[in-house]
């Protein structure tokens, strides 16, 4: 019998992503708010469901390719938290500069909806749909701004390069399924660790899938689409694109790696150390030469990624719970900083530029403070969370004996300070280019200070959600 | 209780946060009801937990409130140990406290800084609460570096003047030796103990006395020594003990409420409490106890002499600070913790009293500080006049006062003492005795009595200060006159402090003093007929009454006789001198010696440099990689692959 | 014997058609290379009984979108020497690394597969349905990804439309209004005025 209560945060999406969808079509321009406040509804109802229909227990459905458990449902609430976050911060953005359409609500439930059948995946096929159904809306969300020729650019290169790494993952999943004979992860892995089922050919099928994953996180060397993506997109689509897919990442890569082949972890850690330790490196170098800030993000992002995998490699419980640990938290630090652009832009304006920054003090003492608390937490400056999320992850490599990796953390982390205090310094002591006062929409201005607080708030108390993720996985 | 504990901690941050961020939108008025509210809460639960620790059945309370982190084996928490010692520290700390902040609204009642003053005092009541209540050295530390911290603000609180700036330059400077010593000491606890709570620590302390450290060549050390002579220098910074005490005098740059505050009643005291707490440490090394009671003296009979030829009407009051600093630190080094925290109770009160009437004089005489233009001020200040009396009474242990039961058990304590260098220190306190006496009434003659020398301007405009002034004045006093004599039985003889205080029945000189009290009256009695102290005060008032009152031309004449004496006290033994031409300047050679090699060299030229430059060859290197051409990218993606399976699939 | 002999004949085309696929001069021939590799890919998933599979592809693919992709081809003008001029540049590397890729690939089917079975599955009966299996497990075991398969073709509906749809209404653009045009009167547009005598 198939419960289709355990899968009820999905089945509401759905319906409420055909509802806005409707609505949208009859609302004429100056209307337009109310797709804006359907779309929270649907965020809302959507977090509601997942509360009254979560489980504390593990269970499966539709013949094992859904499965509902704590962290699970955790991830998804997580995610819409997230997701409403950059709704709000992106309203504003879009009026100003004429993408105030319903179909940026759409295709970002559209997009949160993969995310959550990714997260709730039990079998490689529904891992790979989910996977899909996410990118397909992120690749026309980056090309949501069609006047912008390096929009579609950066949306033609994204899709190709997400094709290409979607297929490897489809080949990967077609090579573990010719030796295991099944594609849902429970049986997946026990057919691995049976006799005679770790064999050469199911590290090639991995290699494939490590494609697929790495080239969601972003790592080296399948990041490049980042640093375009974030450039090229316009801001709120880049915080869409650098923050709640991390989420779906990091789910993809636990259901399939931990999970499905946990078996070959001696395998996949090697690959992920070789990944790891390129993202650490590049995308701290590189972060360093850039000029325009959301490039720069794009390359911290293969950093933080870097450390994300870090949890993979050490691959036990602890190290999975810190993984997620640090995913939540790089994505709570990800979307204010990218809110902090679209607070900075005006019409027609980006701030993108590292100068645009400058003398930021001036012009709003308050922000000014926001930002440094957000630069200080992707430094890793206690005691802001970023801090703590760095300390876990290195200490659970060091768990697994990986010292000289630890090191290497640290000394990227030192690398990677250059960058974001650099931000810090030019806010304090640069002189400001414009010194015209700061004006956004007061819920913006609120969101964006709870979202930078709460990066101080969860530092002093870090143990929180740190047992909560260790709770939940558990 | 935990909630209470926590109330009484987060009220004065609350209100300081409140006054701080939001002092232009809320006003004048609202920042100083916000803050006394604040610090009224928390004296209010402060006296609650101390009646429950003293005459309910409260147990002590010993707990983490919050974990911050776990370091391998070291749990770096935020806790509270609350026992009769903290709870009467709580209750001295925001019982002045209060007083200070009521008195604040009439002191600085013209200053732009106004908002920015009662957030900056609260914060401090925030910091020393934090100070005292906690159970690790973690904490302790967070909360000493945070009155200093504060403290080193409002020193230079009137920031445009250079006086200022350089005052709280200095006091940041001399408490940082303090605070490297006191880390070291901390750093050598955690050494050898493997943890920063208090508890764990004291349980080890035996143990750790049997470790040794080698400090030079092969001279092993008992590492308990080693780490209680690293704290105390610690103490020596904040509660400024001969060397570092130079920061003190100068303080006085600050306005007077902080004066009182900070700098007589409660930071400065910090360091007696740590030594008190850690008395189950100290007790098992007789080298540090002897240490600090050597330290103690110096500064008790040496400090007062100093008082005898300042000017300043502050100032005067500040040496007097350090020489009944150096009393409370006598009494540590003779193991009479007890004493020594009594002596801290009843002086917080009197010395903030004194602090508080000085500015009350200062305020009549339009902030004007120097005593010769003074003189006669009884008739125009009746009530600042009563309560400088009962605190200078207090002060040189007039029987009956607060201060005649601590001085006076504290001295007993001494005499009874046999550690190493206790008849040193038992004749610096004992003629202390009388130095104190003499500069006291020197300045209550002074200022109050004989011939007027203000101008004539000042002079039509004398009048008593307003009720916030004296109302705290008169609060004040009540406690310097009657808490000596309604205390002394079950703090010094009563176990008060059993369990909080430890020490060892061979140290126990309070015990013995202990055999010979019968209730106040016949401690009074007792001293009166066997002791010698209350007759050296009548002796030094008596002197101060001749010299000044009687034959005010008298210190002239002398003056011109010990011509030498003079120089030296007048340039307080020439420590400002030879640390800023000796330490300062040796300093500074080094210093630029290290920056021209180390600094500019190596690090600049070759590390910071080379690196970067390193770093910009990579970066650009890698940078062509990301040519921006689709094909490039997917290329890299498939080699990749190809190098994984490459790698992995086929190495074995 | 004679489905092996089958199966390498046709695998054998499929690798040169989609050889041509990349090599071909002419854009409309390539597309052509590629529509050949789905037949001869049509024919191999035949060789292996799943027969409903290649009908759609032929259906599907060739039938349906190749045919618009040819369209596109033909209406775009593409500079082919543009497009090739990074070909030739690329080539020897790109040789390289496939040879390494089948290398590695043939590596393992061959010599590294030891323990691991590959069990040539048994032919089904001739009554035996490959659509009504394929239906089965669809709606049953498959249900869940079904449906995220239609929410999918959902997304691709929304995202085209999103993508192309222009809506001219930017103020100060000059629009045609067709429904306008056509019910338009001749006394909207003809005033008839009369005119007093003028005098000088």
């Amino acid at each position: 019998m198939i419960d289709y209560a355990l899968a009820a945060p999905e089945i509401f999406m759905t319906a409420a992503i055909c509802v806005v969808l409707i609505v949208d079509v009859f609302l004429r321009q100056e209307k337009r708010w109310i797709t804006y406040t359907l779309s929270m509804f649907a965020l809302v109802g959507a977090a509601v469901v997942s509360l009254l229909f979560g489980t504390d227990s593990v269970a499966t459905t539709f013949s094992g390719s859904y499965v509902a458990d704590p962290a699970g449902n955790a991830l998804k609430l997580f995610a819409y938290v997230i997701v409403a976050l950059v709704f709000l911060y992106s309203r504003d953005y879009l009026e100003r500069n004429g993408l105030y359409k319903g179909e940026f609500f759409v295709l970002g439930l559209f997009g949160l909806l993969g995310l959550m059948i990714l997260v709730s995946g039990n079998n490689l096929l529904v891992l790979y749909l989910g996977l899909e159904l996410q990118a397909l809306s992120l690749y026309a969300l980056v090309a949501f701004n069609r006047d912008s020729a390096a929009a579609a650019e950066s949306a033609m290169k994204y899709f190709v390069l997400g094709s290409i790494a979607s297929g490897m993952l489809l080949y990967g999943i077609s090579i573990l399924y010719g030796i295991a004979g099944t594609i849902e992860l429970g049986p997946l892995a026990a057919a691995l660790t049976e006799p005679g089922g770790l064999t050469v050919p199911a590290i090639v099928g991995l290699a494939f899938v490590i494609v697929g994953v790495a080239f969601k996180f972003g790592a080296v060397p399948f990041h490049m689409w980042i640093p375009d993506v974030y450039q090229g997109a316009p801001t709120p689509i880049a915080l869409y694109v650098g923050s709640a897919p991390k989420i779906a990442a990091f789910a993809l890569a636990w259901r399939v790696l931990v999970e499905g082949l946990g078996p070959l972890h001696v395998d996949w850690q090697g690959m992920l150390v070789i990944l790891c330790v390129l993202s650490l490196v590049l995308g701290n170098f590189l972060a360093i030469v850039q000029t325009n800030f959301k490039r720069m993000l794009g390359y911290s992002t293969i950093s933080h990624v870097g450390f994300i995998l870090m949890g993979f490699i050490a691959g036990t419980e602890n190290g999975v719970r810190d993984a997620m640990f640090y995913t939540i938290v790089y994505v709570l630090m990800a979307t204010a900083a990218f809110g902090m652009i679209i607070l900075l832009s005006r019409r027609g304006f980006e701030a993108e530029s590292l100068d645009d920054f400058k003398g930021l003090n001036q012009r709003s003492p308050w922000f000014a403070f926001v930002m440094l608390l957000i630069m200080f937490s992707m430094t890793g400056v206690p005691p802001l969370v970023g801090f703590y999320a760095k300390l876990v992850v290195l200490q659970s490599v060091i768990e697994a004996g990986l010292v000289w990796l630890a090191a290497l953390g640290v000394v990227a982390a030192v690398v990677g300070a250059f960058y974001y205090l650099r931000i810090v310094w030019y806010m304090y002591f640069a002189e400001a280019k414009d010194s015209s006062p700061l004006v956004a929409a007061t819920d913006l201005r609120t969101a964006i200070s709870v979202n930078g607080l709460s990066l101080l708030a969860l530092g002093l108390f870090p143990g929180y959600l740190l047992n909560l993720c260790a709770s939940v996985l558990g | 209780m935990e909630s209470i504990y926590l109330t009484i901690v987060l009220a004065p941050l609350a209100a300081a946060a409140i006054a701080g961020l939001l002092g232009s939108k809320i006003g004048r008025a609202g920042a100083h009801s916000v803050t006394i509210l604040g610090v009224a809460i928390s004296f209010a639960l402060s006296l609650y937990v101390l009646w429950g620790l003293a005459f309910g059945d409260a147990e002590p309370y010993n707990g983490n409130v919050y974990e911050w982190a776990k370091i391998g084996n070291v749990t770096i928490a935020v806790g509270f140990l609350i026992d009769n010692l903290t709870a009467l520290m709580m209750v001295v700390v925001t019982s002045v406290s209060l007083a200070v902040h009521v008195y604040t609204i009439g002191y600085m009642h013209d200053d732009p800084g106004y908002q920015r003053f009662f957030s900056y005092i609260s914060l401090f009541t925030f910091s020393m609460l934090m100070l005292v209540m906690s159970n690790n050295l973690m904490q302790l530390f967070f909360g000493w570096e945070a009155v200093g911290l504060v403290s080193y603000l409002l020193i230079g609180f009137w920031f445009k003047r250079p006086s200022a700036v350089f005052a709280n330059l200095k006091a940041f400077l001399v408490n940082r030796v303090g605070d490297f010593g006191f880390l070291l000491g901390i750093a050598t606890l955690l050494y050898f103990a493997g943890s920063l709570d208090y508890a764990e620590i004291f349980a080890q302390a035996e143990r750790i006395q049997g470790e040794t450290i080698n400090l030079w060549g092969a001279t092993a050390v008992s590492a308990l020594t080693v780490a209680c002579i690293c704290l105390f220098v610690g103490a020596m910074g904040k509660s400024a003990q001969v060397p570092l005490h130079v920061w003190l005098p100068d303080s006085m740059e600050g306005p007077t409420p902080i004066s009182a505050l900070i700098h007589a009643a409660t930071m400065v005291t910090a360091g007696i409490f740590m030594v008190a707490r850690m008395s189950p440490l100290f007790e098992l090394s007789e080298a540090a106890l002897a240490f600090v009671i050597v330290i103690g003296a110096t500064t008790a009979f040496f400090m007062g002499l100093l008082g005898l030829v300042q000017q300043d009407i502050k100032r005067v009051v500040a040496y007097s600070t350090l020489s009944q600093l150096g009393y409370m630190t006598v009494a540590l080094g003779a193991s009479a913790y007890a004493a020594s925290i009594f002596h801290l109770m009843t002086h917080a009160f009197f010395k903030a009293l004194l602090f508080l009437a000085a500015g009350s004089v200062i305020i009549a005489m339009h902030h004007e500080q120097d005593i010769r233009k003074m003189g006669g001020l009884r008739k125009y200040l009746p009530i600042t006049y009563w309560t400088f009396v009962i605190g200078t009474l207090a002060l040189i242990g007039f029987p009956g006062f607060s201060g005649f039961f601590s001085k006076d058990a504290l001295i007993e304590a001494v005499h009874a003492s046999s550690l190493p260098g206790s008849g040193y220190a038992y004749w610096c306190v004992l003629l202390g005795v009388f130095v104190t006496a003499l500069y006291s009434f020197r300045l209550l003659f002074v200022v109050f009595h004989g011939e007027e020398r203000m101008d004539h301007h000042t002079k039509e405009h004398l009048h008593e200060t307003p009720a916030v002034v004296t109302g705290p004045l008169i609060a004040l006093a009540v406690p310097s006159v009657i808490v000596g004599w309604l205390t002394i039985e079950p703090i010094l003889f009563g176990g008060f402090f059993e369990g909080a205080i430890f020490v060892r029945p061979e140290h126990d000189v309070l015990g013995e003093v202990g055999a010979e009290f019968h209730g106040p009256g016949a401690f009074v009695a007792h001293a009166l007929t066997h002791s010698v102290t209350v007759y050296l005060a009548a002796a030094g008032a008596l002197v101060a009454w001749f010299l000044y009152l009687k034959r005010p031309e008298i210190p002239g004449q002398l003056l011109e006789r010990a011509g030498a004496l003079y120089r030296l006290l007048a340039n307080k033994y020439y420590f400002d001198w030879i640390n800023e031409n000796v330490i300062a300047r040796a300093t500074r050679a080094v210093g630029t010696g290290l920056w021209r090699v180390g600094d500019q060299l190596l690090i600049d030229g070759l590390i910071v440099n080379g690196s970067a430059r390193a770093v910009g060859a990579i970066a650009s290197a890698a940078r062509r990689v990301q040519s921006g051409y689709l094909y490039h990218y997917a290329f890299a993606m498939v080699i990749a692959l190809a190098a994984l399976i490459g790698w992995f699939a086929l190495r074995g | 014997m004679v489905t092996t002999v089958l199966f390498y004949a046709f695998a054998a085309i499929l690798l040169v058609a989609a050889l041509g696929v990349i090599t071909a001069r002419n854009p409309v021939h390539s597309v052509l290379f590629l529509v050949f590799a789905f037949l001869q890919s049509a024919v191999l998933w035949l060789l292996l009984e799943a027969e409903f599979l290649a009908i759609t592809l032929v259906v599907v693919y060739v039938g349906a979108v190749m045919v618009l992709f040819l369209f596109v081809v033909m209406m775009l003008n593409i500079n082919v020497e543009e497009l090739r001029s990074g070909f030739t540049r690329y080539l020897p590397l790109g040789i390289g690394v496939a040879l390494v890729v089948v290398i590695e690939i043939a590596n393992v089917i061959w010599f590294r597969s030891e323990g691991q079975a590959f069990v040539t599955p048994t032919p089904h009966a001739a009554d035996y349905s490959n659509t009504k299996e394929l239906g089965g497990v669809l709606y049953t075991e498959h249900v869940f990804a079904l449906e995220i398969a239609a929410m999918l073709l959902l997304l691709a509906i929304v995202a085209a439309i999103t993508l192309t749809m222009r809506t001219r209404h930017r103020p100060g653009l000059k629009v045609q209004d067709v429904p306008a045009q056509v019910a338009v009167r001749a006394e909207d547009r003809i005033r008839v005025v009369k005119v007093g005598p003028v005098k000088e």
